[in-house]
C-alpha cells in the first residue's frame, strides 16, 4: 500500500519470472482420482479414508507428505504468531466487536459485497490462468449482475444462482493448480500465515487489484489512487470481514492443544482443498 | 435419474420386503435429526436465564453424542502410534478425547449461535460402509461447508468419524498436533494434558455458568 509504483512495479517482474519458471515445467492437475477399485478397505486396526486418499493408507506417508509443510523460520514464524495473536485480542477484535455494534448487519453485508465485486479481476484472471471456462463466465456474470442491478456490487443478486458462485480463486491456487509447491511456511505480521507460493501469489493478486493496477500503469486518479485512500480501504476491509467471523479464530485455538501447529496444519489442508476445487 | 415416484415406490418396496433395512436410519438423517434438535435446544428460551449453561450442554451433549464413533476418532487421530497404548490407556484416551471434544464445540455453539441455518446438500456414497454428508452453515454473507464423513458399524448404524470445515479434517488436524506430542512424550502424557485442558475448560465453563 505504501510502496512506490516502481518498487511494486519490480516485485511484480520478479513475480512475473518466478511464474514463468514454475510455468516451464508441464501443468499437470493435483488430483486425480484413481478407480474405486483401487482402494483397500483394510482392517479396524488400519485407519481408512476413502475419501481423500483412494489407495487406502489415509495416513502413509504420502498423506503426511502432502500436508508437511518446510518450516525453517520456525522461530520467525513462532514470534509472529504471537505478535498475530496480540494484535488480533487487543486490537483487531475490540475494533471489530464495537464495529458490529455500531454498523447494522446490513451496511456490513454491502460493504462486504462491494469489495468482493471490486475484486472480480483477480478472480477472474486466475479462473482463466487455470483454463476453469466455466468460472470464468460465472465469475463475470455475477459482477454484471452485481455491478447493474446490484447498484455498484452494494448487493448481491447473484447470490441464489449457483453457476454465478464458482469458488474463489487466487494466484496461490494457480501456481498450485499448475504443480508449484508450498515452498516454505511464513507467518507474516499482520497479514497471517502463508507460503512462499502463496506470498508470491498475493503480491500478483494484489497488482490484480483494480486500483493497485491503475497505480503501476501510472494512472492518477487523484484521491482514489492515494497511498492513504488504499491504506482506509483496505482497513475497512479488514474489520468489516472480521466483524462477521469474531469467535472463529478463538474456538480454533480453544481447540487446539498447540495453537502454532493447530494453525500450520489447517491453513495447508485449507489451501489444498482450494487448489482441488 | 430416477424420478422420485419411483424412487418412493422402490423405498416402499425395500422397506416391506426388507423391513430389517428400516431400522438403520440414512446418514443423512442420523446427521440431520440430531442437528435440528440441537437447534430448538439453542433457541430454547429456559436456557436463556443465566446458570442454565451447563444444564443446556449436558442436554446438547446427550442428543450429539451418539452421532459419532469415538473410537474411530481417536484411532484416526492418533493413527501410527496407537500400537504404542496400552489396552487401558486406549480406553482412556478414547473417553477424555471425546469429552474435550464435545466440551470445546459445544462450548463455541454455545457462544456462537445466531440463527445460522444449515443447508444439507447431500451424501455421497463411497461403498457400503463409507459415506459423506455435504451440509453447509450459511451465517450472513459466510457459508462455512462442513463435510460429515460416517463409517457403518457392524451394528449397522452411521456414525461421524471426521468433520470437514473448510477443507480442513478434524482429525487430521488432531493428528499433527498428537505426532508432535507423542514424538517426545508418552501416550500417558497426552491422555494428562488433554484431562488437564478438560479440567481448565470444565473450571471456566462453571464460572460463567
Amino acid at each position: 500500500m505504501t510502496m512506490k509504483p516502481r518498487q511494486s512495479f519490480l516485485i511484480v517482474m520478479v513475480f512475473i519470472l518466478m511464474g514463468g519458471i514454475a510455468w516451464a515445467n508441464p501443468p499437470a492437475p493435483v488430483t486425480t482420482n484413481p478407480p474405486p477399485g483401487d482402494a483397500v478397505v483394510s482392517d479396524d486396526s488400519v485407519p481408512f479414508d476413502p475419501f481423500d486418499n483412494p489407495s487406502g493408507d489415509s495416513y502413509g506417508d504420502k498423506d503426511l507428505m502432502l500436508q508437511a509443510v518446510a518450516d525453517p523460520i520456525e522461530g520467525f514464524n513462532r514470534t509472529m504468531f504471537v505478535f498475530n495473536d496480540k494484535l488480533y485480542f487487543w486490537v483487531l477484535k475490540p475494533l471489530s466487536s464495537g464495529y458490529r455494534v455500531v454498523v447494522p448487519s446490513p451496511v456490513r453485508v454491502s460493504i462486504k459485497n462491494f469489495f468482493f465485486n471490486l475484486l472480480m479481476p483477480v478472480r477472474l484472471v486466475n479462473c482463466l490462468l487455470q483454463g476453469k471456462g466455466k468460472a470464468a463466465e460465472g465469475e463475470f456474470g455475477r459482477f454484471v449482475a452485481n455491478t447493474t442491478v446490484g447498484v455498484l456490487g452494494l448487493f448481491n443478486p447473484a447470490k441464489d444462482y449457483p453457476h454465478l458462485n464458482p469458488p474463489e480463486e487466487d494466484l496461490g491456487q494457480t501456481l498450485g493448480y499448475y504443480s508449484v509447491g508450498n515452498g516454505i511456511y511464513i507467518i507474516w505480521p499482520l497479514f497471517g500465515p502463508s507460503t512462499l507460493r502463496d506470498t508470491v501469489g498475493s503480491i500478483g493478486d494484489w497488482a490484480l487489484n483494480p486500483v493497485s493496477f491503475m497505480q503501476l500503469i501510472n494512472v492518477d486518479a487523484g484521491e482514489l489512487t492515494s497511498g492513504t485512500t488504499n491504506l482506509i480501504a483496505y482497513s475497512v476491509r479488514i474489520v468489516n470481514d472480521t466483524s462477521f467471523r469474531i469467535g472463529d479464530y478463538e474456538s480454533l485455538k480453544n481447540a487446539a492443544l498447540d495453537p502454532y501447529e493447530a494453525f500450520r496444519n489447517a491453513y495447508i489442508q485449507n489451501r489444498l482443498s482450494k487448489i482441488a476445487q | 435419474m430416477i424420478p422420485k415416484s419411483i424412487a418412493a415406490v422402490m423405498v416402499v418396496f425395500m422397506v416391506m420386503v426388507f423391513p430389517a433395512a428400516a431400522v438403520s436410519m440414512e446418514p443423512l438423517a442420523v446427521i440431520k435429526t440430531p442437528v435440528d434438535t440441537v437447534i430448538a435446544i439453542l433457541n430454547d428460551p429456559q436456557y436463556k436465564a443465566a446458570g442454565t449453561k451447563l444444564a443446556q450442554r449436558d442436554e446438547i451433549w446427550k442428543i450429539v453424542k451418539p452421532m459419532f464413533n469415538f473410537d474411530e476418532i481417536a484411532k484416526r487421530a492418533v493413527a501410527r502410534n496407537w500400537s504404542d497404548f496400552n489396552d487401558a490407556e486406549k480406553a482412556a484416551f478414547t473417553d477424555v478425547f471425546a469429552q474435550f471434544l464435545g466440551n470445546t464445540y459445544i462450548d463455541k455453539i454455545q457462544g456462537e449461535y445466531h440463527n445460522e441455518q444449515i443447508v444439507y446438500l447431500g451424501q455421497d456414497l463411497y461403498s457400503d460402509i463409507y459415506v459423506e454428508v455435504k451440509t453447509q452453515i450459511v451465517r450472513e454473507t459466510l457459508t462455512i461447508p462442513v463435510n460429515y464423513r460416517m463409517i457403518k458399524g457392524g451394528d449397522g448404524q452411521w456414525k461421524v468419524y471426521d468433520i470437514i470445515v473448510e477443507g480442513v479434517s478434524l482429525v487430521k488436524n488432531y493428528r499433527t498436533q498428537f505426532a508432535s506430542i507423542l514424538s517426545k512424550d508418552k501416550p500417558a502424557q497426552l491422555i494428562q494434558q488433554l484431562n488437564d485442558k478438560l479440567t481448565e475448560q470444565n473450571k471456566r465453563l462453571a464460572e460463567n455458568g
